[in-house]
């Protein structure tokens, strides 16, 4: 008997008691949607991230106050971490010289740029940077140019604007020379950012950059008081090299004793997606665990169906017996049955979890990935699972005997 | 004569039942030979229905020898026993016993997906068997869809579809009126002369006299198993 028939009959008698089967399939598509919703989530917040990592360069590394991801409570032992002052990084930048790159910059958030009659939304990040900034940080000038190190010492009122405020103060008109307001202060445009379109869900669009020295007097508060340090080795051989300097030169710039632990952060491209992968790591044994633990359930269900369903055809059962089905038949069949019972919910699983991804993503605005390898996984689980589960109804329904089973009424 | 196609000797069958041994057939030994036309008669609780088991290979002797075409049945396990239901005995029960969600198509073509025949010969073999019960045009309805006599029609067709050396009918006109009932006759009738083996079990006089020869049970044995002298052959259907 072909694989093809046995579907087909498996889904005849799907349809034959519609609503007790579909409340079984829902466990099982409860199960894969925790396990592809997980999964999806993961990739999708994966793929973005991996973005913008590649964007960020592989030589760089940060040296700062806190990490920049953490989660659960490890912030308490960040919060009473002094700042990086802007002494402090001048003079780590100067001592760096001639072993990398080095540039510091601070941001702070929630800002609204003014012309004339034109308004930003109040979402421009402010960013104060040295002359370094644009080369460590990948920051591509794309009309005018960037401010140079004299304009940092002079704190010269130039700023350079991302694309969201070009296209929502200049309306099409040259910004360079122009004068925009930021914070009740005027700058000059001196240049325009190439477009670098969103990460998570945020345009990095929405971004002016002002000389280090402004922003330190005129926009930092206590809570953007600490300099952020991003250093550029010159090539990746001296990347571990430069990390260890740094560390070595912020520790005695910082007066710590050789028992006290750092007093700040370094991450590199690796110790960020690591920081980043135990938080997806989580997500996705969350996903999994809970998953798992829904399709056990959903297995018992189908078990049960699966009971039911050859207690009910135990006549069927009779008449394929005596005109000559032999026990691998009707073996065959009940298992192909509580495969496709199962796929059936796998696949409404994987087709809201994909959707709730692609959400995910809508809401944050990056393309969602499709998480291949947990499809597979659950198409692969719910195949085991029919095998599992449905093996046992499988075998009574063909030991059973034909003189009895075509007597059952 | 030609070797018996069912060789039957000393055959017992017991049961266990509630700690107590049940003798359903005692001793019973019979030959049946190809192209007869036998009646299986008897009371309820005499052992036809046992007998009429065996025969069909849906259950085995607990004693005594029964070959079937030379082949020892008692030696053979339960796929065995499949392939001989499937390959060499057509099944016609009271009650119809075919699939209810499944055409009468379908139905017919059961048989012969357990045989393995390619699925384009199992459709037109079976199309072939129902144009030869006279239901041509009933190829798509579903057992509910037809008559009691359409019904055991398709049933026929489906015991037919296989060519099997024997058709073995239970109670074959036990859920159908009498007019139905003998159009069933006749068409066992048509069968038997076109050379086919057939057993009719019945308690009927009325069904049996349609046979050639009419055995008859009681407490497990053969009481009589003679010629039937005046076979009826015309069909008046009152």
């Amino acid at each position: 008997m072909n694989i093809l028939e046995s579907i087909i009959q498996a889904l005849q008698s799907i349809k034959a008691n519609t609503l007790r089967t579909v409340l079984t399939l829902l466990s099982i598509s409860i199960g894969i949607f925790a396990i592809i919703g997980a999964g999806t989530a993961v990739s999708t917040l994966e793929g973005s991230f991996n973005t913008q990592l590649v964007a960020m360069g592989q030589n760089t590394f940060m040296i700062k106050r806190t990490p920049s991801v953490n989660f659960g409570n490890s912030w308490r032992k960040y919060r009473n971490r002094k700042d990086i002052t802007y002494q402090q990084a001048k003079e780590f930048k100067y001592q760096m010289e001639g072993i990398s790159l080095v540039s510091l910059h601070n941001e702070t958030d929630g800002y609204t740029a003014k012309r004339n009659n034109f308004f930003t939304d109040p979402v421009v990040t402010l960013i104060g940077a040295d002359e370094n900034f644009f080369v460590v940080k990948n920051f591509v000038i794309e009309t005018g140019r960037a401010f140079g190190m004299s304009e940092v010492t002079s704190s010269a009122p130039v700023v350079i604007i991302g694309n969201d405020l070009v296209v929502q103060l200049f309306n099409g008109e040259n910004p360079i020379g122009q004068f925009i307001t930021l914070k009740n202060q005027q700058f000059q445009v001196i240049g325009t950012l190439k477009s670098q379109g969103s990460m998570f869900g945020r345009s990095l669009d929405a971004q002016a950059v002002i000389p280090l020295t402004v922003f330190s007097r005129y926009h930092s508060d206590e809570w953007t008081s600490s300099v952020e340090i991003t250093t550029k080795a010159y090539s990746k051989e001296q990347l571990a090299e430069a990390v260890d300097e740094s560390i070595g030169m912020m520790r005695s710039l910082r007066n710590l004793k050789p028992w006290e632990d750092n007093t700040f952060e370094v991450e590199t491209n690796e110790s960020v997606s690591s920081q980043f992968a135990s938080f997806s790591n989580y997500l996705q044994v969350f996903g999994l665990g809970s998953g798992l633990i829904s399709l056990l359930a959903a297995g018992v269900g189908i078990m049960n169906i699966m009971l039911v369903s050859v207690k009910e055809r135990t006549k069927e059962i009779g008449i394929r017996k005596a005109i000559g089905a032999k026990r691998k038949w009707i073996l065959f069949q009940f298992i192909i049955e509580a495969i496709t019972l199962c796929q059936l919910g796998g696949l409404i699983g994987i087709f809201f979890g994909v959707l709730a991804g692609q959400g995910l993503g809508a809401l944050i605005n990056t393309e969602a990935a499709i998480p291949v390898n947990w499809v597979i996984f659950s198409i692969v689980i719910c195949t085991l699972m029919g095998l599992a589960f449905g093996s046992y109804p499988a075998w009574k329904a063909a030991s059973l005997d034909p003189i009895e089973a075509l007597r059952y009424e | 004569m030609s070797n018996p196609l069912i060789h039957i000797e000393h055959i017992a069958r017991t049961y266990e039942m509630g700690g107590e041994t049940v003798h359903a057939l005692r001793d019973v030994s019979l030959d049946i030979f190809p192209n007869e036309y036998v009646a299986l008669m008897g009371p309820s609780g005499s052992g036809k229905s046992t007998l009429m088991n065996i025969l069909g290979c849906l259950d085995t002797p607990s004693s005594g020898v029964y070959t079937f075409k030379g082949l020892d049945v008692n030696e053979m396990t339960d796929d065995d026993l499949a392939e001989i239901r499937n390959k060499e005995i057509g099944f016609v029960f009271q009650t119809f016993n075919l699939l209810p969600r499944a055409t009468a198509l379908k139905n017919i073509e059961l048989p012969l997906i357990y045989s393995g025949i390619s699925s384009e010969d199992r459709k037109e073999r079976a199309i072939k068997a129902l144009e030869d019960v006279g239901l041509g045009d009933r190829m798509l309805h579903r057992p509910n869809e037809l008559s009691g006599g359409q019904r055991q029609r398709v049933a026929v067709a489906r015991a037919l579809v296989t060519k099997p050396s024997i058709i073995l009918a239970d109670e074959p006109t036990g859920n159908l009126d009498t007019k139905t009932g003998i159009e069933i006759m006749k068409l066992f009738q048509e069968l038997w002369s076109k050379g086919n083996t057939v057993i009719l079990v019945t308690h009927e006089e009325d069904i049996a006299r349609h046979a050639r020869r009419i055995i008859r049970i009681r407490d497990g044995k053969v009481e009589s198993d003679t010629i039937n002298p005046n076979p009826v052959t015309s069909f008046e259907i009152p």
